[in-house]
């Protein structure tokens, strides 16, 4: 491990009561992985290194083992992630009806790549296959919210929404 | 037994056995990467497919599927070899070929495969893998772009040393094998993951561009460190010991090694070795040749004799030819005063052992312990100082579901084992949990008392013994201690285990009692399948015990030389493998001793502590470079062999008192370790009738796999008293060391390199002390400024510091006591 990421994992102090909760409400049940990891990434966002190392120790799993599920499902995540994820569909149609623009222009409004965070934690970019809603394309999807036929135009709009509810809270 | 056809040949075999094992005992061949004898089926490589009649249409995985009776199978076809082809341009799509600069060339399975099936073109292409390798740890070199995914690594860390430190990670073409978070290894680096990889992607730092597989003399001698006893084969090249060259043929150990075996045979070569003899002269010691040394030792051991006397005391790691010949030289010097290992220590477990079941050993062997279905492991150590049958007891817990019970004072690597229950009580309250346990069975009337002596004052001084008194006092709970006496009980093969060393002195004697008690009264010993087993901490304690190096009837045991020395009551003071001054208790008493001694002299392989006080320093050979015979834990007599010749000068312990004999006037007659052993099994009890040459691969079990007790006579013991303290300070083992011999070895020294105190977390927290801060352990103004490393195995109040290294001198706080009150300072 590098100085500077040794230095990153101590800054990364993490309060672990949360995930103390989660897993005392599975630690009875067999094969209670999935089920704890994934309340842990719903009390957290994403699943932390330090409730990796403590849900091994509780539920006797190796750290190992656990790495290997959270990095094998797409569901799970290590590092922090935004409060509106953009889900920018690159399957065929969206592909042909200019998704690559799309995907472009978000990446310089935002200045992340796929499956990157910015900063401030507000914005999580993803290309994700296919979103099913071809005949909208091409299809922008913001957490739970669709935004079909999407333009460079739209896109700034709909980046400027989001700021503007997080600066409203 | 089921019986099948393979490639035209009837086969008759178990009936859970896979199309592999059968073919492999019909002699038929099927190449493999996935497979290996000691790991459950997998599946992963696809390399072993073969048809079955029965099963047209697909080829059969063989190392999988089981046998059923009237199959037919054939291993061989035009079909067969295509695929096996194809799987194998599969493998080589990613493979980064680099055989030129790979230590595995020459015994690499993917390279021989690719040979035999002619795969020298490709028809599929991709992108070589392109990993980081592994350079952080210098052991356990990792190199993931040679990684065939076999999974063997990742299997043999879970099944069998049941430390998990591998899984597949990602999914898919990305899939690979990594640590958690894809870090450099941190682990126990006992290298299974590394005999175990079939290609490249594992290999061992220490021997990497050291020797080609193909150029090394292969020697097949035992471990000179712990008692378990395993096979060592060593690589040897130009005179050197090069490498540890996997062999899971020969010895108890499958194969298995850990980190002291695998990597911690260094000192053999190190810079270090005594290579000439030393005497002092004018206050310093300068060398010299042997004629003179030799001289001067026997002529002061003459003048010693006519004295005051001489005393004998010796390490546990000579083999049982140099244990023989040490009691001839004691002969000679007309001398009883002869003890080893501190004179309590493993010996004082035997003693125990002795007054109730007449037996000095263990009754069982180790294979038999992987089918227990309850193990009681006394003391928490016993992974640390036995490690490799500690993963026998892991396979018996995680394959077989035995349930085990550890007894101890802080938590051990078995309390994560499935299942696994931990009594965790205060220290130095073993033997008093042992009671309770007695005392349950025989509350409950559980126990098998018929032909047992003595029951009824032995339950008479059992009556305060109950579970809730022990309980109260050791800090455990009652209900815990009563379930496990039940299960004991219960159980048709239950083993308990006592492993035992030098730093666990405290009331050794009444330990063997009362584990020998709770057998006795457990129906364990005497019946095939069970055992008791007291583990010497070193690789010839057992054979210490029954060489006799122990003290006459009326003469000094170690204790009472070292006393006898300071007070000049005894004249000089031979020692032979041994650092007396490092690893003894109470080093102001030995100090004082040692500097009373009217003439020292001393056989080592290092100038220790010991031996820079000496008049004699005499140059030993280490175990790879001597023939004879150690007697492991389990009774098992095994060969150790030379391997390489010993530094300049240096002489066997076997040549050195061979010499010491004659000049002191009784020659030895056939100086020959093979002559010596005849002279052994003419006069040890238990050794009658073994022949050298009929000590093979597996060694010989003195008294046979089972051993049965020659009385049957309860002994009532006293458990201890706690000791009331804000902080109790033990020691013990760590996994990565053994004894002091261990920290000359770079491999050991590169994964634990100094002494460090152990402080649970609350304790930790009390005191602000954090992972790697610098702190003193103090009490009655002796202080050591060491390492706390924080941990989650101690109970608050309870802090640990292992005993290996001599330049810590825990000694002088440590002086034979269970535990010590101390302070800790920041």
């Amino acid at each position: 491990m590098s100085a500077a990421e040794e230095q990153n994992l101590e800054e990364e102090e993490v309060d672990l009561t949360g995930a103390h909760q989660v897993i005392d409400k599975y630690i009875d049940m067999k094969g209670a992985l999935m089920p704890v990891l994934q309340g842990i990434q719903d009390f957290y966002g994403f699943v932390p290194e330090a409730c990796v190392h403590l849900v091994a120790e509780r539920l006797n799993v190796y750290s190992s083992q656990i790495y290997g599920v959270l990095t094998f499902y797409a569901q799970f995540h290590l590092k922090p992630r935004g409060r509106f994820i953009f889900r920018i569909c690159m399957g065929t149609a969206c592909h042909v009806k200019g998704a690559g623009r799309i995907c472009d222009t978000i990446t310089d409004r935002l200045g992340v790549g796929h499956a990157e965070t910015t900063e401030d934690l507000l914005f999580t970019l993803e290309e994700v296959a296919c979103l099913g809603a071809c005949g909208m394309a091409p299809v922008v999807m913001v957490n739970n919210d669709t935004y079909g036929s999407a333009t460079i135009q739209k896109i700034d709009e709909i980046i400027e929404k989001y700021r503007g509810q997080a600066a409203e809270q | 037994m089921v019986t099948l056809t393979i490639d035209g040949k009837e086969v008759s075999v178990r009936p859970n056995a896979t199309i592999f094992e059968a073919a492999k005992e019909a002699g038929v061949h099927i190449p493999v990467l996935c497979y290996a004898k000691k790991l459950l089926p997998y599946g992963a490589c696809r390399i072993c497919l073969v048809e079955v009649e029965q099963m047209k249409g697909r080829l059969i995985p063989s190392c999988t599927t089981p046998v059923t009776a009237g199959m037919v199978v054939n291993t061989i076809s035009d079909e067969i070899r295509k695929v096996r082809k194809t799987v194998l341009e599969f493998l080589l799509v990613n493979h980064v070929v680099e055989c030129p600069v790979c230590d595995k060339a020459g015994e690499c399975d993917l390279q021989d495969l690719t040979y035999e099936y002619e795969v020298t073109t490709n028809r599929f292409k991709g992108a070589p893998f392109a990993h980081e390798t592994d350079e952080v740890n210098p052991l356990i070199e990792r190199n993931m772009n040679r990684c065939v995914l076999c999974g063997k690594c990742v299997r043999v860390c879970d099944e069998i040393v049941g430390y998990g430190s591998y899984s597949f990670i990602e999914r898919g073409f990305d899939t690979k094998i990594a640590t958690a978070f894809d870090r450099g290894l941190n682990c126990e680096f006992c290298g299974q993951c590394v005999s175990m990889c079939p290609v490249g992607a594992i290999l061992p730092r220490p021997f990497k561009f050291k020797a080609r597989p193909w150029q090394v003399k292969e020697v097949d001698s035992v471990c000179g460190y712990c008692g378990n006893g395993c096979t060592v084969t060593l690589g040897v090249l130009k005179d050197k010991v090069e490498t540890v060259r996997f062999n899971d043929k020969t010895g108890v150990n499958d194969g298995n090694l850990c980190v002291r075996g695998r990597f911690g045979t260094s000192f053999v070569n190190s810079d270090a070795r005594l290579s000439s003899p030393l005497v002092r002269k004018d206050g310093v010691l300068v060398e010299t040749d042997w004629d003179e040394a030799l001289d001067v030792v026997a002529k002061g051991l003459r003048k010693a004799q006519q004295a005051k006397g001489v005393g004998i005391l010796a390490g546990a790691r000579l083999t049982n030819e140099e244990f023989y010949l040490l009691k001839n030289l004691s002969g000679a010097l007309g001398t009883g005063n002869l003890d080893h290992s501190g004179g309590q220590c493993y010996k004082g477990v035997t003693e125990g052992l002795d007054s109730v079941l007449g037996l000095r050993a263990s009754t069982s062997t180790f294979p038999q312990v992987e089918q227990s279905d309850f193990i009681l492991s006394v003391k928490a150590d016993f992974y640390e100082t036995h490690p490799v049958f500690g993963m026998v007891v892991n396979q018996a817990v995680r394959r077989n579901n035995a349930q085990l019970v550890v007894l101890g004072d802080k938590k051990a690597k078995f309390s994560k084992l499935p299942g696994a229950r931990t009594l965790l009580s205060r220290p130095g309250l073993e033997t008093n949990l042992l009671n309770a346990l007695c005392f349950v069975l025989l509350d409950e009337d559980l126990a098998r008392t018929e032909g047992i002596d003595n029951l009824e004052a032995f339950k008479a001084a059992l009556a305060s013994s109950t579970p809730e008194a022990v309980a109260a006092l050791a800090g455990v709970d009652a209900q815990q201690i009563r379930i496990s006496a039940r299960e004991l009980a219960a159980a048709k093969n239950a083993a308990i285990l006592v492993p035992y060393g030098m730093p666990y002195l405290a009331a050794a004697s009444e330990l063997g009692t009362a584990a020998a008690n709770l057998a006795l009264l457990a129906g364990v010993v005497g019946t095939e399948g069970a055992g008791l087993y007291v583990c010497g901490e070193k690789a010839n304690s057992q054979g210490a015990i029954d060489m006799g190096i122990l003290p006459a009837a009326g003469a000094l045991g170690a204790p009472q030389m070292l006393d006898a020395l300071s007070q000049g009551n005894l004249s000089a003071l031979l020692i032979a493998g041994e650092d007396v001054l490092s690893s003894y208790p109470d080093r102001e008493t030995v100090e004082k001793a040692l500097k009373s001694t009217g003439f020292l002299v001393v056989q080592d392989i290092f100038l220790s502590d010991t031996a820079k006080c000496a008049d004699v320093v005499l140059p030993a050979a280490s175990f790879a470079e001597k023939d004879g015979t150690f007697t492991n834990a389990e009774r098992r007599i095994q060969r150790v062999r030379r391997a390489v010749p010993s530094p300049g000068a240096a002489k066997t312990d076997f040549e050195i008192l061979c010499a010491l004999c004659e000049r002191l006037g009784r020659p030895v007659e056939q100086a020959s370790d093979a002559a010596v052993f005849a002279e052994i099994v003419r006069s040890i009890k238990g050794y009658e009738g073994i022949a050298l040459d009929q000590i093979g691969a597996q060694g010989v079990v003195w008294g046979g796999e089972n051993l049965m007790p020659l009385k049957k006579n309860l002994v009532s013991v006293e458990g201890a008293q706690p000791l009331s303290a804000a902080l109790s300070l033990i020691t013990g083992s760590t996994l990565h060391h053994s004894g002091t011999l261990s920290t000359h070895a770079k491999g050991p020294l590169s994964v634990c390199p100094e002494p460090f105190v152990e402080i649970s977390r609350q304790d930790a927290a009390e005191l602000g002390v954090a992972e790697a801060d610098l702190v003193s352990v103090q009490a009655e103004g002796v202080k050591l400024s060491l390492k706390a490393k924080v941990d989650i195995r101690l109970p608050k109040g309870v802090v640990f510091i292992p005993y290996h290294f001599s330049q810590l001198q825990l000694n002088r706080l440590y002086k034979g006591q269970a535990a010590v009150a101390v302070e800790i300072v920041k």
